[in-house]
């Protein structure tokens, strides 16, 4: 019969083990276990610590604060000791702490996991109110509730959103129309002055119309777009057409948005009513032809009387009267008037001329009977 | 006298522990075995002299272990010690402590393992039950075969300021592995061997006659005063001798064993007290005490007293009292001086009694002694 034994070597090596000498007779012990835990957790410590969010783990029962992260320190000034002594609505600023509180109240009622978010101003040591979004939630760890608080810094979100409401203000206040469109020319934004001007009621009306819609010739808007795509900034006169299909002047100023990289992402057009100053530019044409007209027949009076005056005195230097002298006298102030009257012309072109250098631009008038520097401007 | 029963609830709590020789080398297997990567080596200047320290430094580094010595520790460790002890645990990142020698070291090392996990001074522990956290895993390796630190629930701490020794008793000091190898003892000086000798014998007698003591003790204890009369005095004749050392070594475990879980007395209430004052060796302070108590106590439990004398005196042929017996058997060691020899007078034994009757140990002496009862006992002595 064979008899099944371990060979000696082997029974010596387990009898070592029974001993409890072997290299794995170990005692019973969590200790190294419990170390690998604690080391995942101070790996995880560390990474909530790098959030840049201030984190507080307050107990429900009690509101005073069990856990911060390091930011929460940094963030209030107030070492972790500290902040372990005192409830967390403390560190809410005073006017904002019934209203934050009826949040905690909120989210502890509702089945735990759900989160509310809410804005309150947490006051630091030195009492700086700093804006934050706070993020609440009800937890349970073991028997106990707790409320994890997640506050993000928002101050430069308030700024940023303050700086956009001052911009977007400033665009819906604008008396000029004020029109932003995708490439397409499809519309995004339309301000209140653009409505008014092409006569619309309201500013929503246009969202997803082409800008052609707003052309007396609707190649216009188009021809506006690839404009602009091409070299990024346009002026124009053109005819724009109201809601009711009645058209006007209107002048488009317009550039192309850019981000970062320099690609194009929308167009921007700034929309003039111009008609006002056609029509004034075109009246005062008009006048000036007229003025001009009126000149001119002017200077035809002024030589039809100067020519029979000429006649007048050189007969009156021929003959002996008593009366010569004086209808010399006479005739001499009448060439007086008409030589007055040419030098106000003079004088009336130098205004026309000024008119036409600093004026609006418009036309010139005609441009006869001009006596370029003939005379020195004077005093009225 | 407390009247005593077997049915009475008692708790008994060892560590785990290997004896035999070649113990020490173990120390690098175990360390690794409880997760320790860098460990706090807490041994004495004479210890380390010896070459146990580099001894056990080296199966650690066999083991892949790093590990820092620390080393500034005085014959009755002291609270500023073991927080110095407790900054270079934290500054080096330690995970675990070796500790390599006598009491001191070992007692040290419990104080710096509690005060690291607590994160408090060494001194808010005193008394019995006062230590929330437990310390980090302790493995010791006695040097000397008398305190049983290594295997107690005791840890026995200077307080520097009030110049008076504290007892901080809890579960949590006891060390998780003890190392009993007979080797480091054969550089023991004749003196050390009779002192810690001597201490061992205090603890095997007081354990057996204290009033916690449980038949699972008394085992111990009575196995320990076997060991200790037999192999001690033969252990100053031959200090090479590794057998007469691990009897003493066996007879130290046992009577740890049994005080720990059954507690002290009057002796070492006394003892604590006398060496704080007097910076004296804590084994010596407990021979020259050990006879005065058991005359003071005898009444309390004769019949046990009367057993440890009769183990006694059959060692040494004598047919006296159990204290005589005692008193006996520290003279054949050698120990013939009084208290009032070693500096003390009598002005001060009030103060000395009064700091031994606030002792926790005094708590399970078999008789209720009162201070004036431990002044009189101070004034045998002297
Ligand atoms: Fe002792």
């Amino acid at each position: 019969m064979h008899m099944h034994s371990d060979p000696p070597d082997d029974r010596d090596a387990l009898r070592e083990k029974i001993i409890g000498l072997g290299e794995t007779s170990l005692h019973k012990s969590y200790y190294p276990e419990l170390q690998s835990r604690l080391a995942e957790l101070e790996r995880f410590r560390a990474l909530l610590d790098q959030t840049h969010d201030a984190i507080f783990l307050i107990r429900a029962d009690t509101g005073r604060l069990a856990d911060v992260n390091a930011s929460a320190v940094t963030y209030l000034g107030l070492s972790k000791e500290e902040l372990l002594a005192m409830p967390f609505a403390s560190l809410i600023a005073p006017h904002q702490k019934a209203a934050f509180l009826e949040t905690v109240r909120k989210s502890n009622e509702v089945p735990s996991g759900s989160r509310r978010t809410c804005t309150a101003y947490l006051v630091s040591r030195e009492g700086r109110e700093i804006p934050m979004e706070i993020t609440v939630r009800s937890v349970i760890f073991g028997d106990e509730q707790y409320i994890v608080a997640i506050a993000r810094d928002i101050t430069d979100r308030i700024l940023t959103e303050e700086e956009l409401k001052i911009k977007e203000s400033a665009l819906e206040s604008s008396t000029n129309g004020i029109l932003i469109a995708d490439l397409t020319g499809a519309i995004m934004y339309a301000n209140p002055g653009f409505a008014s001007i092409f006569g619309y009621e309201q500013d929503g009306v246009f969202m997803g119309k082409n800008l052609e819609a707003f052309f007396a010739t609707p190649s216009v808007g188009e021809e506006i777009t690839g404009h602009l795509l091409d070299n990024h900034t346009i002026v124009k006169e053109t005819i724009g057409l109201r809601s009711d299909g009645s058209s006007f002047h209107i002048q488009v100023s317009g550039s192309v948005v850019q981000n970062d990289a320099g690609e194009p992402l929308c167009i921007m057009l700034i929309v003039m009513d111009i008609t006002e100053r056609i029509l004034t530019d075109q009246m005062k044409r008009k006048t000036y032809e007229q003025l001009g007209k009126n000149i001119e027949q002017f200077a035809i009076i002024g030589d039809h009387i100067r020519n029979p005056l000429q006649v007048i005195v050189g007969y009156v230097e021929m003959i002996d009267d008593p009366l010569a002298e004086k209808i010399l006298e006479q005739s001499c102030r009448i060439n007086e008037f008409v030589t007055q009257l040419d030098r106000g012309w003079v004088e009336s072109a130098n205004v026309r001329q000024f008119l036409r250098k600093h004026g609006d631009g418009g036309e010139p008038p005609l441009q006869t009977f001009i006596h370029i520097g003939a005379t020195k401007e004077e005093d009225p | 006298m407390i009247q005593r029963s077997q049915l009475d609830l008692r708790k008994f709590v060892a560590p785990e522990f290997i004896c035999g020789h070649g113990a020490l080398q173990l120390a690098g297997r175990y360390a690794r075995n409880f997760g320790m990567r860098h460990v706090l080596l807490v041994t004495d200047p004479g210890v380390r002299a010896a070459g146990w320290t580099d001894a056990v430094g080296e199966s650690l580094t066999e083991a892949g272990i790093s590990f820092t010595i620390f080393d500034a520790i005085s014959v009755n460790p002291r609270s500023r010690q073991v927080m110095s002890g407790t900054e270079v645990y934290r500054a080096e990142e330690c995970n675990g402590i070796v500790a390599v020698g006598g009491g001191s070291p070992m007692d040290c090392a419990k104080g710096i393992g509690i005060a690291s996990s607590n994160m408090r001074d060494i001194l808010a522990f005193e008394g019995v039950d006062r230590v929330p956290v437990p310390a980090p895993p302790l493995i010791c390796i006695p040097t000397t075969a008398g305190s049983s630190a290594d295997v107690s629930q005791f840890a026995i701490i200077t307080d520097d300021v009030r110049k008076r020794k504290i007892a901080i008793i809890s579960k949590t000091l006891v060390p998780d592995i003890s190392l009993l190898d007979p080797e480091p003892l054969t550089t023991m000086s004749p003196e050390l061997t009779v002192d810690t000798g001597m201490d061992a014998l205090s603890h095997a007698i007081e354990a057996y006659v204290s009033n916690a003591s449980s038949p699972m003790t008394d085992v111990h204890a009575l196995e320990a005063i076997r060991l200790i009369s037999s192999a001690l005095p033969a252990a100053v004749r031959e200090p090479h001798n590794l057998d007469l050392r691990f009897s003493t070594l066996l007879g130290s475990l046992h009577a740890g064993l049994a005080f720990s879980n059954a507690s002290l007395g009057a002796v070492h209430a006394m003892a604590h007290s006398l060496g704080a004052a007097c910076d004296l060796a804590h084994g010596r302070c407990n021979a020259m005490l050990l006879e005065h108590v058991i005359a003071a106590n005898y009444e309390a439990a004769p019949d046990r007293y009367d057993q440890v004398g009769a183990i006694l005196g059959a060692a040494e042929g004598g047919r006296g009292t159990p204290a005589e017996n005692v008193a006996a058997f520290r003279r054949s060691l050698g120990v013939t001086e009084t208290l009032a020899a070693v500096g003390v007078r009598e002005d001060a034994i009030r103060t000395l009694a009064r700091q031994a009757y606030a002792d926790p140990c005094m708590v399970t002496n078999p008789r209720r002694l009162t201070c004036e009862d431990l002044e009189r006992i101070y004034a045998y002595a002297l």
